[in-house]
């Protein structure tokens, strides 16, 4: 006994860096605060005390974010490694997440983009008393700050088993955020479930990997495992194929090619404030832990990765932009732009360059403002039945509602790579640096996809402006202060990324300059 | 095999009446072992008739009653003419059900009862034939933890039992003590963090050890509370025996046991009883060490004393048990469920943060009084809060609840019909196939 | 082979046979209990293994608590006796397919990356509940404490599907019975 205690007492302490770790902190706390909200403030005013607490407590974990600026520092006992690209990538999650709250928080009783009771069936007289009754499932504000918790620690996991919880911090809630639409709820439950199914095996796919390369390396921690990696010969089929079962699970859930399935499904039925939360942050937080992977973890034996990540690339870029032509719903549509976006950031990561990170960065801000305003110019096209989604219903908006469509026109020239748009710069930035990288070929791909893809942006906007309106056809909603100010976000940064795009670029180069912290 | 899990290296063997550490254990001769494990389950057995005995004639005479009295001196022989008959009676195993689960079930119930008993030190280092050995079968580091998994193993026995005897009785006893024995045991778990933090081991023999100076049922009354209510919930006793409700659900999941089976259903219950007893006596009560004035007595703590200590420490446990049993009624189920996740798990929760923040502060070098002096204002400070808080809203609840049954009332006459979770208790669907005694799916077996 | 490696090899076989029967067995419950079977020789490797604490965490949590609530849920639903149909799919010799190859390629794989490599337990094991603790508590401390926020919002979302909303006193409770959908498949 005594032994045990004298052993328990001189168990010292972990040293943890609470200042560099507070964004986190900051965002998983405001989940346990939004937790308690639901607990003790009455049902009716929930919302009202929700939104403001959340927009507040994400502004101040930006604020934690941008005072950490010039960190290079491995916290938490080895965890959690915090660095330029971390801190930027961080950033750019805590911004967007912020814009997609606003879209969250909307809450007008017929605009309200939830679910009223989860649990009833639909279809049901419980349904519709609990419509009546005017209820909204609130939870769905603690949800959202856990998962963009999750994706804040995600890209800054230092190992495998902390990248491996967060990941399935972030996963878990968005999976039942996707089952809460408030209309067409069938489809928004399959959603859930299939992304939940083809998520948890894609976890698994994840942690068969860990075990393999703990097997080689002995560690899991990134750094050890470089470190096993330059010092290995000989045998390396256990670290081969345990770095193809990590990528797996990561390439999962950016949706690129051969893992992209469930996107398109998910993005259709999720509630489209959590599809505009998925399609950005949630694609900026896989690239950034695949980032770390891949360049801290792996950068030894790039020629080894580099192979597959091109053919991924390709697939992604020309799967991508050739099936979305053929989409009649703009959800599903932007769901395979998505995919052929994830195309494009990957000519960047297979830069595996200090440029190639920055352009990376940048490109990951630019797509994610502009996917967040399309998707809250989505949420504006309403009939009777909630959103508008399917392609004719969109026919000659532009007339009806010029503003909007020509919005959404613009947002969609700046997915195609316009000039004068965040994603010219972007897409220009990503391919030069693989140009630099010796990817050229790549980026032939790359340019012509961008061109296929552009095909099916224009054929939106010409069914918008050129084709007689259909007198039935969905009303544009007067977007609240919320929507607008979303919408607005994303048109400000598209431009000012497309126009005077150097500051940003700066930024990035200044915060990929550092690499990773080992 | 395990013998090398038991403990590390060889040490010196401690002289006799010293209190075991782990390295004690694990240097007993083949022999020694097995005597011990046959000692144990032959104890277990007379403990089981004597229980029986015990608690007929103990309640009787709570009841003003005399009980047993007519076999043997004092009714003495009673069980043993009980246990005669019972497995000479005809066995009956229905039609339909799952066979070899049916069977399994029973000898499912009982064997993890007598598997922990396995850790339960009755004494100190004694010398038998020259050896120096602890009075206890085995000693692990994570002792404790293996109880709790071998507690968890017995719901098996219940739950198959239930489910397999296809009958509406016995699958609702079966679904019942699943719910409740999950339930009961994270607060048993819960209940044994702070001893832990107290002892610094899961080791047995070390937590008694560590009761040299006082027992955990003073320091840590809470977590006394707490396992002791626990227990009752563990061992399906009343007032929590729900699982077996005869009053409601004929006899639970044993409804269709008959003979043998359904003795050792009845032995796995009264084997179980002295387990969680003897674990409280164990982790909560100092274990073989004597009582207070004894202790003061040189050698009451040495040789072959402390197993009749132990022995009053158990006993007293068990009548605690018949105590309860003559005393109360059984409980609702939603009352249950409520006290156990309501009560019982936040308790044990703040009550292990308490003892956490105590041995922190402990070990920074401030009092203990100074400690208990604020922990006492702040549990003050919430408990007259939460108690006008319940007496507000459960006020307007309450008056609630009554303007709605009485409206539910009003309306038709049974809202329930139909419903698998009527107004939130488990309730298998209607239609279920054990619902129609013999359907489709049983012929089926009988033609396989 | 030493003894331990003997014992070893059968808990290997005893794991593998009742996985398989798990996936074989046409009745529901025997392959929650086959599971059972497969979980206890798991721990009882993990206990050879010298890793006790995690061998009796193994027995409480997925074998005392894990397959209890699966069983609690099949019962809860419909509890057959007997064969149930339905448990198997026209994807039967797809599944055999991807699951040998699967198997295969782990086999292969392991076996490629450990042929001679092994491991010495270590005096004291490394398994012990103190190392755990140590290093759970300390290297670990990160990842354990975001598993306990993982736990609360797999509660939360738990909650979120299931819970049904309580209506106000008074509001139309008589007529709801009568517009429910019974029997499996809700929520």
């Amino acid at each position: 006994m005594n032994s045990q205690l004298l052993a328990q007492s001189a168990v010292q302490a972990p040293h943890i860096e609470y200042g560099q770790l507070a964004p986190m902190l900051i965002v998983f706390g405001l989940a346990i605060a939004g937790v308690l909200v639901e607990a003790f403030v009455p049902r009716r005013a929930r919302s009202a005390v929700h939104a403001p607490l959340t927009l507040v407590g994400l502004a101040a974990a930006f604020v934690a974010t941008v005072l950490q600026a010039g960190t290079h520092h491995v916290a938490a006992e080895g965890a959690v490694g915090v660095d330029g690209p971390t801190l930027f990538i961080q950033g750019t999650i805590i911004a967007l997440a912020f814009v997609s709250s606003l879209l969250i928080a909307e809450r007008r009783p017929d605009t309200s983009a939830f679910v009223s009771d989860a649990a009833s069936v639909p279809g049901t007289q419980e349904e519709r008393e609990s419509l009546v009754a005017g209820d909204v499932q609130t939870e769905v504000y603690p949800l959202t700050m856990f998962a963009v918790g999750g994706m804040l620690l995600f890209p800054a996991a230092n190992d495998l088993l902390t990248m491996f919880v967060a990941l399935e911090v972030l996963s878990l809630p968005l999976y039942v955020l996707c089952g809460l639409a408030r209309r067409r709820r069938l489809l928004s439950q399959e959603a859930a479930v299939k992304y939940f199914l083809l998520g948890a095996f894609s976890s698994a796919f994840f942690l068969y990997g860990i075990a393999m390369v703990y097997g080689f390396a002995g560690s899991i921690r990134l750094s050890e495992i470089a470190l096993a990696v330059s010092h290995s010969g000989g045998n390396e089929t256990l670290l081969l194929l345990g770095l193809a079962l990590l990528g797996m699970g990561l390439l999962f859930k950016l949706g690129a090619v051969p893992f992209h399935s469930w996107k398109p499904d998910v993005y259709q039925g999720a509630p489209t404030p959590i599809t505009a939360l998925m399609g950005s942050c949630t694609v900026v937080a896989a690239f950034g832990a695949l980032l770390r992977v891949l360049y801290v973890g792996f950068g030894g034996m790039q020629w080894d990765w580099r192979p597959f990540m091109w053919g991924i690339a390709i697939l992604t870029m020309v799967i991508g932009a050739i099936v979305a032509i053929t989409q009649a719903d703009v959800k599903r549509m932007l769901a395979y732009s998505s995919i052929a976006h994830a195309g494009f950031v990957l000519t960047g990561v297979i830069a595996s360059s200090s440029q190639g990170l920055s352009s990376t960065l940048f490109y990951l801000v630019a797509y994610g403002f502009t996917t967040v305003g399309a998707f809250a110019i989505v949420t504006l096209v309403r009939d009777a039945a909630g959103e508008a989604n399917h392609l004719s219903r969109w026919a000659g908006l532009g007339r009806r509602s010029p503003l909007v469509a020509g919005i959404f026109a613009f947002f969609l020239l700046a997915f195609a790579g316009i000039p004068l748009t965040s994603g010219f710069t972007g897409k220009f930035a990503v391919f030069a640096a693989a140009v630099a990288g010796g990817a050229t070929p790549l980026v032939i791909v790359g340019v012509l996809s961008s061109a296929v893809a552009a095909f099916f942006y224009v054929r939106v906007i010409v069914v918008m402006f050129f084709s007689d309106p259909n007198p039935d056809g969905p009303t544009v909603a007067a977007p609240s202060l919320l929507t607008g100010a979303a919408v607005a976000v994303g048109v400000a940064v598209t431009l000012v990324l497309g126009v005077l795009p150097q500051p940003a670029l700066d930024l990035a180069a200044n915060a990929a300059a550092g690499l990773f912290v080992r | 095999m395990t013998t090398s899990l038991l403990a590390a290296p060889p040490a010196t063997p401690l002289a006799a009446g010293e209190a075991p550490t782990l390295e004690a254990f694990g240097l007993d001769p083949w022999w020694l072992i097995l005597a011990k494990a046959v000692l144990i389950f032959v104890f277990l057995m007379l403990m089981v008739l004597f229980e029986i005995w015990f608690e007929r004639r103990f309640m009787a005479r709570m009841q003003n009653r005399l009980g047993p009295n007519r076999v043997g001196p004092l009714g003495l022989l009673q069980p043993i003419a009980d246990g005669l008959k019972l497995p000479l009676k005809e066995d009956l195993v229905p039609r339909g059900v799952d066979r070899p689960v049916f069977i399994l079930a029973p000898a499912l119930a009982t064997m993890p009862a007598f598997l922990a008993f396995a850790i339960i030190p009755f004494g100190p280092t004694v010398s038998v034939f020259g050896h120096q050995t602890p009075l206890q079968l085995a000693d692990l580091p994570v002792a404790v933890l293996f109880v709790l998994a071998m507690s968890s193993l017995g719901v098996y026995g219940i739950v198959l039992g239930g489910w397999a005897s296809a009958s509406p009785y016995s699958l609702l006893g079966g679904l019942r003590s699943s719910a409740q024995v999950i339930s009961y045991e994270i607060g048993m778990g819960l209940s044994f963090v702070a001893v832990f933090l107290f002892a610094g081991s899961l080791s047995t023999s070390e937590i008694v050890a560590s009761q040299e100076r006082i027992w955990y049922a003073v320091v840590l009354f809470p977590s006394f509370v707490i396992y002791a209510i626990t227990m009752v919930g563990e061992v399906n006793r009343i007032p929590f025996d729900l699982p077996e409700g005869e009053g409601e659900l004929v006899g639970g999941f044993h409804t269709e046991y008959s003979s043998l089976k359904f003795g050792m259903f009845m032995l796995a219950e009264y084997v179980n009883m002295t387990t969680v007893s003897a674990l409280a006596v164990t982790l909560f009560l100092g274990g073989w060490r004597a009582p207070w004035p004894i202790s003061l007595v040189d050698g009451a703590n040495a040789g072959w004393w402390p197993v009749l200590w132990f022995m009053i420490k158990l006993l007293l446990t068990i009548s605690f048990f018949i105590w309860l049993r003559a005393t109360l009624p059984r409980v609702r189920y939603d009352q249950l469920m409520k006290l156990g996740w309501k009560v019982l798990i936040p308790g044990a929760l703040a009550w292990i943060m308490v003892v956490a923040t105590i041995r922190v502060l402990r070990n920074e070098g401030i009092s203990t009084q100074q400690v208990f002096f604020a922990v006492a204002i702040v549990l003050g400070i919430y408990i007259v809060a939460s108690y006008l808080w319940d007496a507000v809203r459960g006020n307007r609840r309450d008056a609630e609840e009554q303007e709605a049954t009485a409206a539910e009332r009003a309306g038709a006459g049974d809202s329930t019909g139909g419903d698998p979770m009527a107004g939130g208790y488990p309730v298998p669907p209607l239609d279920a196939p054990h619902y129609h005694g013999r359907n489709s799916t049983s012929k089926e077996v009988n033609r396989a | 082979m030493t003894p331990a490696d003997v014992v070893f090899l059968f808990l290997g076989a005893v794991t593998l046979g009742s996985a398989v029967l798990v996936v074989t067995t046409r009745q529901l419950v025997h392959a929650a209990l086959w599971l059972v079977v497969t979980f206890g020789a798991l721990a009882a490797s993990y206990l050879l293994l010298t890793a006790e604490f995690v061998a009796w965490v193994q027995v409480l949590i997925y074998v005392g608590a894990v397959v209890v609530l699966l069983l609690f849920g099949i019962m809860l639903t419909r509890a057959p006796i007997g064969r149930s149909e339905g448990l198997d799919s026209a994807n039967r010799p797809v599944a055999i397919a991807v699951a040998a190859a699967t198997a295969a390629l782990l086999v292969t794989v392991v076996v490629a990356g450990f042929r001679e490599a092994y491991v010495e337990l270590g005096d004291p094991p490394a398994g012990t509940s103190g190392q755990m603790g140590a290093s759970i508590f300390r290297t670990w401390v990160l990842p354990f404490e975001v598993l306990s926020l993982l736990l609360l919002a797999a509660l939360i979302g738990a909650i979120v599907l299931s819970r049904r909303e309580i209506q106000p006193p008074g509001e139309s409770s008589d007529e709801r019975p009568t517009e429910r959908p019974t029997g499996p498949g809700r929520g």
